[in-house]
């Protein structure tokens, strides 16, 4: 009886054993992600302030009263709003890199760049397409939910610039109530494919993490079964290069 | 992916974090709704321009087609949205509209007017005509206080729009303003003949008026 049941105890110890050096080596590989992410994004939040600085003091240093210039409020913006929108996610960047928190707050931040750079570069269309190349950029964490919380506030900022303003939004003064959704839209058609994307990568980033565990788990195996002669010439083998 | 905890080796706690980045996301709100507020102030209103083309105007009214006059401060930056939005209407109604762009000029700068970039964007236009509006007498002339405003006169000579033509403060796409000139120039009944005006002042006297505040 216990000839027969010791066997299988090994087996499912040896199936524990690969499944949790996968679940190991899974994690390892998205936290490496994760973080060189935060460092991409943190990197761009400072370059994103450093260009809408450079770009207000370009295309709008000054208001006039006539003779009289003051300090154009876009400059203001770039330097305290920009900073604002900077500071907190790259702070946390590296202060918790990796961490769900991190993450989120960066999407936001993203997100609101693009809605800046909207406003300082005069509502100009080009600058939308911010939105998407963000978005884009967001799923290199390969983790959807970041997607959605971009998606929550840029859809949220065009819902709040409708109200208050339609006609920077729609290009019409009176919108229906409903017309953030169709512009939302949008931005959904390009998250749809971006959060598969996330979950066939995130799916193969396992079975990388699982063959990986299953081929040092084998290789392993194969060195405790063999003979002592063979680890000494494997071992002159490999020392004669 | 996502719902997985991820495990920080920072010291420092989630809870606060939390309430940094909620903080955080309310302070940025908060800015962008005080930009808002800025970009979405119109210049002061102005005086009512006259209601038939005034024949004391040295601007000349193209016969058979409705003329557009525009007044502009040379280095407002809020005013490239206008130009822009200037060239959109004149490709779409460059048949039946001629557009005069007047930028106001102290004695003497009018030759420093040209190598302005809103001078020269504007002049690119086709169907636009460029000109100094010396000591702002044609902006006076037509109750102009601020950069950006225009005057809408159909081809009998009659005030059909006064107003600005972008929807806030050097924002470029539609406005009340274009869809009321659009209006007027398809044959249409507007809503309004008029709409506010964002850009900069065009003379010193607004100026002068906030200084005069600010010392009370």
């Amino acid at each position: 009886m216990n000839a027969s049941v010791k066997p299988i105890d090994t087996i499912t110890a040896a199936a524990d054993a690969v499944v949790s050096r996968a679940e190991a080596r899974f994690d390892a590989h998205r936290q490496d992600i994760l973080r060189s992410t935060d460092r991409m994004f943190a990197a761009l939040l400072v370059g994103q302030w450093v260009f809408a600085i450079f770009l207000a003091l370009t295309v709008s240093p000054y208001a006039w009263q006539g003779k009289v210039k003051t300090v154009h409020v876009h400059v203001w913006a770039a330097i305290l709003l920009g900073g604002a929108i900077t500071c907190v996610p790259v702070a946390l960047a590296m202060l918790r890199p990796g961490a769900l928190l991190t993450r989120h707050v960066i999407a936001a931040a993203q997100m609101f760049w693009s809605a800046l750079l909207i406003h300082l570069t005069g509502g100009r269309i080009e600058t939308h397409f911010h939105v998407f190349g963000s978005l884009a950029f967001l799923a290199f964490y390969r983790d959807w939910p970041v997607l959605l919380t971009g998606t929550v506030v840029i859809a949220g900022e065009h819902f709040m610039r409708g109200i208050l303003w339609p006609e920077s939004v729609y290009g019409i003064p009176n919108p229906e109530w409903w017309r953030f959704l169709e512009h939302a839209a949008w931005v959904v058609f390009i998250v749809v494919f971006l959060v598969l994307s996330c979950r066939r990568s995130y799916r193969d980033m396992r079975v990388m993490a699982e063959r990986g565990a299953e081929l040092e788990a084998l290789s392993e195996n194969q060195w405790r079964n063999s003979s002592v002669v063979d680890r000494a010439a494997a071992e002159s083998a490999a020392r004669r290069g | 992916m996502g719902s997985r905890p991820v495990q920080s080796r920072s010291p420092v706690s989630g809870a606060p974090m939390g309430a940094l980045a909620a903080a955080w996301f309310l302070a940025v709100v908060a800015g962008f709704l005080a930009l808002w507020v800025y970009k979405l102030r119109p210049g002061p209103e102005a005086a009512t321009a006259p209601r038939s083309w005034p024949v004391q105007s040295s601007i000349r009214t193209s016969g058979g087609r409705a003329t557009l006059v525009l007044f502009a401060h040379p280095r407002c930056a809020c005013t490239r949205a206008t130009i822009s939005e200037l060239a959109r209407l004149m490709a779409r109604f460059h048949d039946r509209l001629d557009a005069r762009v007047l930028f106001a000029a102290s004695p003497g700068e009018e030759a420093e007017l040209a190598r302005t970039d809103l001078w020269s964007s504007a002049a690119r236009i086709p169907g636009v005509t460029v000109a100094p509006d010396p000591s702002g007498v044609e902006a006076r002339r037509f109750g102009a206080e601020t950069s950006g405003a225009a005057v809408l006169y159909d081809a009998t000579g009659a005030l059909a729009f006064q107003g600005g033509i972008t929807s806030a403060r050097g924002h470029e796409g539609d406005s009340f303003g274009q869809e009321r000139i659009a209006a007027v120039l398809t044959g249409g009944t507007p809503d309004r003949a008029s709409a506010p005006v964002f850009g900069c002042g065009l003379n010193d006297e607004g100026a002068v008026r906030i200084a005069q505040v600010n010392d009370r």
